[in-house]
């Protein structure tokens, strides 16, 4: 009888990835997870011919998939701001951007919405990409907090541009009213659900090969020193070009997933929180590091959820969390640095590394990128 | 010998200070000419003004007769020049082996010159997978000089490469340095002048962004007094 066995080199692929393929595995059977716990159904409520998005398990999807859209918007700003050294203050140019064109698409154009769809996605994100590439190819050139304030105008100036359009109903936005029935979250959750951790993974596993090309190593060289980089023959720019590209498209494919979830396109999507709540969830998660982001976004989005609407009750006096979010908020990140100086990520492996420490062994740097 | 580097009369600014106001050399083929040289004198800004780091606002540099001066810090080194900063720029996140593959010009480069570079500098063949951040201050200057090595350079600019670092190393360099010339040109900055005198076959002193004085070290290394005025080494 011939036996099937792993190869050793198998075997060590599957135990060095247990935790990731763990998570994943709890991730795909969270909503029936989620379902089972609190007896809901994860396709929602049959209410006649249609499906209503009611009960828990759909609930905890949508928390998920809003984590999910911050994720990918985290996990591009690190690759601008974590592995090129770039600072960007226009992020939620491109989040904004996708948007409005895949909701443009769907609501003023006269083809199926199917094809709407996909036309208006492929279009977001490449726009998002020439625009990254206008920007950084007229900016770039410009060194730090320059370069920042310029994209933050850019940013500014659609944010401006898109609260007085009228075609777009300036500040008050449009709602989608047309999505296809197997993709539209008020209709099947669970479908959107699955896109949203696809997309996640996915764009976790594009940046992770891409820091780890010989493209990536130019990036992070950059960062440490860009005149060392250009003096091994490196055309900088090229690079940070390259960089600021794939950084706006994947920007680009979060801004589309927060507009198919809410089904509403408005000039906040353009907001300067969209820029700012990245750069803080980077920092505090970890700059430069492939899972930091992902821990600072998920993190701080389930703090919002758990604490945003609590009370705390402190000898008869009543507070109200949702008053004093914001204030709240800062106190976190302020803490948040002072015990974490690399974030939560870079701080662990440092911690790590000293308490593992062999005479050779190195003590990673502040942002080494090595998880 | 037929000169593989002329600076003649360069003037760099760095922001509003005018730096190097005058300064000409020459390095001839196969050869090692050391830059000497006070603090502050701009032996540094000379050798980041010909790698188009602080490009100069006036003169000419020529790389085997063809203009460099004006060009991005990139495209001379893809004309041949490698350029081995200060302070052991080395990038500290980068392991060993990608410090030295992100030297490529061409694929292949780094395999070429493997057994070339290890020859020099045994230790970095055993450090190869270490993050550049983790070697010691010897090592570190090793891989930077290693990295210039890997492409097909014509010409090398190494700045300070004994700072702060053992004698027993300063030795291993020297004798690195050494073995270098002959295969390619070097233009090397050294504040230690019994380095400096051991390497070179002839010196520019530049003084106060000037070039004072050039010559062959054979001449210089007899002339204590002129030692003494520039350098206030005896």
């Amino acid at each position: 009888m011939i036996q099937k066995q792993n190869s050793p080199i198998q075997r060590g692929w599957l135990r060095r990835n247990a935790l990731p393929l763990l998570l994943f595995a709890f991730l795909v059977l969270f909503p029936f997870i989620v379902g089972a716990i609190t007896d809901s159904s994860p396709y929602g409520v049959v209410r006649g011919d249609r499906m209503i998005m009611r009960g828990e398990s759909v609930r905890w999807q949508s928390v998920l998939i809003e984590a999910y859209i911050l994720i990918i918007l985290a996990m591009s700003y690190n690759l601008l701001f974590g592995f090129t050294g770039v600072i960007s203050f226009g992020h939620a140019l491109f989040f904004g951007t996708s948007g409005y064109v895949l909701g443009l698409m769907l609501e003023y154009t006269a083809i199926d919405t199917t094809l709407a769809l996909f036309v208006g996605a492929a279009l977001g994100i490449v726009l998002c990409g020439v625009l990254a590439l206008v920007i950084g190819f007229v900016t770039l050139r410009l060194k730090g907090v320059y370069f920042a304030i310029f994209t933050l105008a850019v940013a500014e100036m659609f944010y401006i541009f898109f609260s007085r359009w009228q075609l777009t109903r300036a500040e008050d936005g449009f709602a989608i009213t047309e999505l296809p029935a197997w993709l539209d979250p008020s209709q099947s959750r669970i479908n959107f659900y699955y896109l949203s951790l696809a997309a996640v993974i996915l764009t976790f596993v594009f940046i992770r090969r891409l820091v780890n090309s010989p493209s990536g190593a130019v990036f992070k060289a950059i960062r440490e020193n860009e005149d060392r980089a250009q003096s091994m023959g490196y055309n900088t720019l090229n690079y940070k070009l390259l960089s600021i590209m794939f950084a706006g498209m994947l920007a680009g494919v979060a801004g589309l997933l927060q507009v198919i979830l809410n089904k509403k396109v408005g000039p906040e999507l353009l907001g300067v929180s969209y820029t700012v709540d990245p750069l803080l969830m980077t920092i505090i998660g970890g700059i430069g590091t492939f899972t930091g982001p992902v821990i600072g976004a998920g993190g701080l989005h389930f703090l919002d959820v758990f604490l945003r609407d609590a009370q705390i009750n402190l000898g008869g006096v009543v507070i109200d969390i949702a008053n004093i979010w914001a204030l709240l908020l800062g106190v976190i990140f302020i803490l948040a640095v002072i015990v974490f100086p690399f974030g939560i990520v870079g701080t662990w492996q440092r911690w790590q590394a000293r308490r593992h420490r062999h005479p050779e062994k190195p003590l990673p740097d502040a942002a080494a990128g090595q998880d | 010998m037929t000169p593989i580097l002329e600076v003649r009369d360069i003037h760099t600014f760095i922001g509003q200070f005018h730096i190097l106001e005058g300064v000409s050399a020459t390095v001839h083929t196969g050869g090692i000419t050391v830059l000497l040289g006070r603090n502050g004198a701009g032996k540094t800004t000379t050798l980041r003004s010909i790698m188009g780091l602080t490009p100069p606002t006036r003169g000419s540099i020529l790389l085997d007769g063809t203009p460099i001066h004006g060009k991005q810090a990139h495209t001379i080194a893809q004309m041949g020049v490698g350029y081995v900063p200060e302070h052991r720029a080395i990038f500290r996140s980068l392991t060993v082996l990608e410090n030295l593959r992100l030297a490529e010009r061409k694929k292949g480069d780094f395999a070429h010159q493997a057994d070339f570079i290890f020859e020099l500098f045994p230790d970095l063949k055993r450090l190869i997978e270490l993050p550049g951040g983790n070697l010691s201050g010897g090592q570190q200057q090793m891989l930077a000089v290693a990295r210039a090595l890997v492409p097909e350079n014509r010409l090398l600019l190494i700045d300070e490469p004994s700072e702060g670092l053992a004698p027993v190393i300063i030795e291993q360099l020297i004798a690195a340095i050494q073995r270098l010339s002959g295969q390619v040109s070097v233009l090397l900055v050294e504040q230690n002048f019994r380095v400096a005198s051991k390497l070179g076959q002839n010196y520019v002193i530049i003084d106060s962004g000037h070039s004072a004085l050039d010559g062959r070290m054979a001449d210089l290394v007899k002339d204590q007094a002129l030692i003494q005025r520039y350098l206030g080494v005896a």
